[in-house]
């Protein structure tokens, strides 16, 4: 039959010539395909993108952290009992800081003797002080404060520091007090301060501190009869009224996201009324600071971790979230991948150059040297991503790369990578074989978008349920999401680092691979008519008479 | 006639109800230059496609130097289709090197044999253009040395001529014959008759799917009978006794500027009949003529002849 020829002579083992002429086809049209993407601004802009958004999201959130302004708070304490709790609230906030910055200072002039800890010290008060940090920050606070603060620590940890370590700055203040400004009346009504302070908060005056204008951050107002709002479990009449009047201490800020001073001044508030409860009712408070700094470690371990290397270290833990990662990195180089696919099918056909391809190459050669060239590209990408996050580790060596490269070392040496390389290629030569059946159907891009909107809603389902998924790896709903051909690579991908079942690994596997290759044989087979199409896509209708119809075209 | 390059054998394509091709058969020699005639949408393009397995028959056979499908001899084929589009961001010589290496050269073959026609065919200038800063007719020359640059048996352009300026209607005329005397076969499709008559041996002239005429130039011409228009005053009703005259017409009185009393006749007179009897008998028989026109009929009025009608009905279809 005259239909059947064509493919006859394409079908593999038929000469082994033939086979060797459409792997060459095949692979000038992926070179091609390659040379003319990576030639584009486009292409350059991801490569590069990519890594400067991460580094320049990195770099600004620790260089912010020490960045904020010094902030400026008036407290007005009519109650003439809290304005020491302010204090001390303001103390300890910045004592904590000082202790942050110390510690992050000591792991970075450590002396370079015992990996990651620190060299085991006869000072016992240090160590003790380090395992705080990393379990309770605050009662290693209070150990830290107790203890003499930073002269101590610093005096401490001298022996073990490098000797060309530079010497520990200490931070500025980050909350300092201010005078209430000039024609505020202390012992007004506390409804009139607030009205006199509004254009204070508003930032439309500032305040003078020695000679310069500064804004205010925060009006701290303790009304004169604050305590009769005190809450106690057997007080709950104060709860019912239903007037909407402030109650309590009064803390009025523009700024809502910096909570740093609200939460210390609640803080240290509830300890001395709590002081003064423990008085009243006659309690010994030393007992009860005792009792407080009292805890029951509780150590993470893994079971799947040899006998006495149970302990669960960052490593371990970043491990189990590595996967969310890896499926990230699949789901972007996909996006960019499909683009890539759409728009230089769609330039074929709109330019019509795909009737001379046609005369020279069949459309599965056509299409099987897109989806290589445009795999390669992907794979291009994301090889120069991983080169750029090296390149950028070696040039800026900090406390913060120095934890980059553990995650790095993680993820290279982990059983993780396999998985990754399986689930990628497999994740694109499923989505490509679709996104080109529909690029073959369309002559422009608009056309195009409207068809691939729902397999877009499709591929946000994965990420979406990511975290979901890696907090319950093997729970029902990765289970079922791993055996959706459409979401399996993103879904095992996910559960990889979390010992799934054999039958989940190898079923989904299997269903996966079947699916590829009907998707990969269906998109072929729209692709073959789709491309010489010309006006309007096709409706559901004529798409199944193009699947179903068999060699004529 | 030599072998065959090309046989189609009732070949028939319908799209729906609509039938594109019905039951055209042709065979084309070796060597020759083969013109596909024929007014829009008379199927020209898809019987070429159809010859280059890019659709497929819905009936017959067709048979592409000695193979069942274009494909399997694809290599041995150029083909310009009617779209004609590149790749916008390439450069000139390395598209037609690319179309090259697709065909079976190999990279410095196909890069040599760029150069060389782009210097050739007076393209060497833009040989490192890209083919997005190009005019759409030096595009369209570009296009066609690249399905030449493998030097094919057979060469299939499909409405090469269309969107070419006169001087490059020249270079492409000169092309098509340099490929003819390197003994290549040329297949091109045209709406524009001169450039059939100049270059064509033979023509295949189809409408509606249909073929209507098949053969050559010559035959072409002898389709419509030869016309002679006379203009005298007197009485012409005798020449019909002549040998080889088929039939004498009084033309409409032409009112501008004709002497008073003189009437204009059309005489078809058969292929191999002589003028020249016919104006011997006029003066030997005292006619004054105020003019004799002798024209040979233009492919122009054959097509016209064969497809005018039709044409004109497909038009407003």
């Amino acid at each position: 039959m005259m239909s059947l020829c064509t493919w006859s002579a394409r079908r593999p083992g038929s000469t082994s010539s033939a086979n060797i002429m459409t792997m060459r086809v095949t692979l000038l049209i992926a070179n091609r395909e390659y040379l003319e993407n990576v030639k584009t601004k486009g292409f350059w802009l991801g490569v590069l993108l990519v890594p400067l958004i991460f580094f320049g999201i990195f770099y600004l959130s620790s260089r912010l952290a020490t960045a904020t302004p010094t902030r400026y708070f008036v407290l007005v304490d009519q109650s003439e009992q809290y304005a020491s709790a302010v204090d001390a609230a303001i103390q300890r906030e910045h004592q904590r800081h000082v202790m942050q910055d110390f510690m992050a200072y000591l792991q970075e002039n450590r002396q370079q003797t015992a990996g990651t800890t620190l060299p085991q010290t006869s000072n016992n008060r240090l160590n003790e002080l380090i395992d705080d940090f990393g379990n309770d920050e605050v009662s290693a606070l209070d150990g830290w404060v107790e203890g003499g603060g930073l002269d101590m620590a610093l005096q401490m940890a001298r022996p073990y520091l490098r000797e060309d370590a530079p010497p520990f700055e200490e931070p500025r203040p980050q909350f300092i007090q201010a005078e209430a400004p000039p024609g505020i009346d202390a012992s007004a009504s506390p409804d009139q301060i607030v009205e006199d302070m509004r254009p204070y908060l508003a930032d439309e005056r500032r305040l003078n501190v020695d000679g310069e204008r500064v804004p205010l951050f925060a009006l701290i107002l303790i009304p004169e009869n604050v305590n009769e709002d005190i809450v106690r479990p057997d007080s709950l009449q104060t709860l019912m009224t239903d007037d909407n009047a402030p109650r309590g201490v009064q803390y009025w800020t523009a700024n809502l996201t910096d909570t740093r001073l609200s939460n210390a001044i609640q803080t240290s508030l509830n300890d001395a009324i709590r002081q003064q409860e423990y008085a009243s009712r006659g309690i010994n408070i030393q007992q009860v600071r005792a009792v407080q700094r009292t805890r029951m470690p509780v150590s993470q371990l893994d079971p799947n971790k040899a006998e006495g290397e149970e302990a669960v270290s960052f490593a371990d833990t970043f491990r189990q979230w590595a996967p969310m990662g890896f499926v990230y990195l699949i789901f972007i180089s996909l996006m960019q991948s499909v683009q890539y696919l759409l728009s230089n099918t769609i330039e074929e056909k709109s330019n019509r150059i795909i009737e001379v391809l046609l005369a020279s190459v069949t459309p599965s050669e056509l299409m099987m040297g897109k989806l290589l060239g445009i795999g390669a590209t992907g794979i291009t990408t994301i090889i120069a991503w991983i080169v750029s996050f090296f390149v950028f580790l070696q040039v800026y060596q900090s406390v913060e790369t120095a934890m980059i490269v553990e995650i790095l070392d993680v993820l290279l040496s982990s059983e993780l990578l396999p998985y990754f390389v399986f689930y990628y290629l497999c994740c694109y030569a499923l989505y490509a074989g679709i996104f080109l059946a529909i690029g073959s159907l369309c002559n422009t891009l608009k056309e195009a978008q409207s068809l691939i909107m729902p397999l877009m809603l499709v591929l946000v389902v994965p990420v979406l349920t990511m975290s979901f998924v890696a907090q319950d790896p093997n729970g029902t709903m990765a289970r079922i999401m791993s055996w959706i051909p459409l979401f399996t690579p993103f879904t095992m991908m996910n559960r990889a680092a979390a010992q799934p079942p054999m039958v989940d690994i190898v079923g989904t596997t299997i269903v996966l691979l079947i699916c590829i290759a009907a998707v990969l044989w269906l998109s072929g087979r729209i692709f073959r008519q789709g491309i010489l199409r010309t006006g309007q896509p096709p409706r559901i209708v004529e798409l199944w008479r193009m699947i179903r119809r068999r060699g004529q075209q | 006639m030599s072998e065959s390059v090309l046989k189609l054998h009732d070949v028939c394509k319908r799209y729906g109800d609509f039938t594109a091709v019905d039951n055209i058969s042709l065979s084309i020699p070796k060597g020759s230059v083969y013109g596909f005639l024929g007014p829009n949408g008379a199927g020209k393009t898809t019987t070429i496609r159809m010859i280059l397995d890019i659709i497929r028959p819905d009936t017959g056979q067709i048979e592409v130097l000695g193979s069942r499908s274009a494909m399997s001899v694809r290599h041995r084929i150029g083909y310009l289709p009617e779209e004609k589009g590149l790749y916008k961001k390439m450069k000139v010589w390395a598209i037609i090197a690319y179309f090259g290496t697709l065909q079976g050269l190999s990279r410095k073959q196909a890069r040599n044999k760029a150069f060389e026609l782009l210097e050739r065919y007076g393209l060497s200038d833009f040989a490192n253009s890209a083919i997005e800063s190009l005019s759409k007719g030096m595009g369209q020359k570009v296009q066609v040395l690249a399905s030449i640059v493998h030097e094919p048996e057979l060469v299939i352009l499909d409405e090469p001529f269309s969107g070419l300026d006169p001087v490059n209607q020249e270079v492409l005329e000169q092309l098509i014959r340099d490929l003819s005397d390197n003994g290549q076969t040329v297949i091109f499709s045209t709406h524009v008759m001169q450039h059939a008559e100049r270059l064509c041996e033979r023509l295949l002239l189809i409408t509606k799917g249909r073929k209507v005429f098949d053969g050559t130039v010559a035959d072409a011409h002898a389709i419509i009978p030869r016309r002679i228009v006379l203009e005298t005053c007197e009485s012409v009703e005798s020449l019909e006794t002549i040998e080889g005259v088929l039939s004498i017409n009084r033309l409409p009185p032409d009112l501008t500027g004709r002497p008073a009393g003189s009437c204009q006749w059309e005489l078809y007179v058969r292929e191999q009949a002589d003028p020249q009897d016919i104006l011997q008998h006029c003066f030997s028989n005292g006619v004054t003529l105020s003019r004799f026109d002798f024209t040979q009929a233009s492919l122009h009025d054959v097509f016209m002849h064969l497809v005018g009608t039709e044409a004109r009905e497909h038009k407003f279809r």
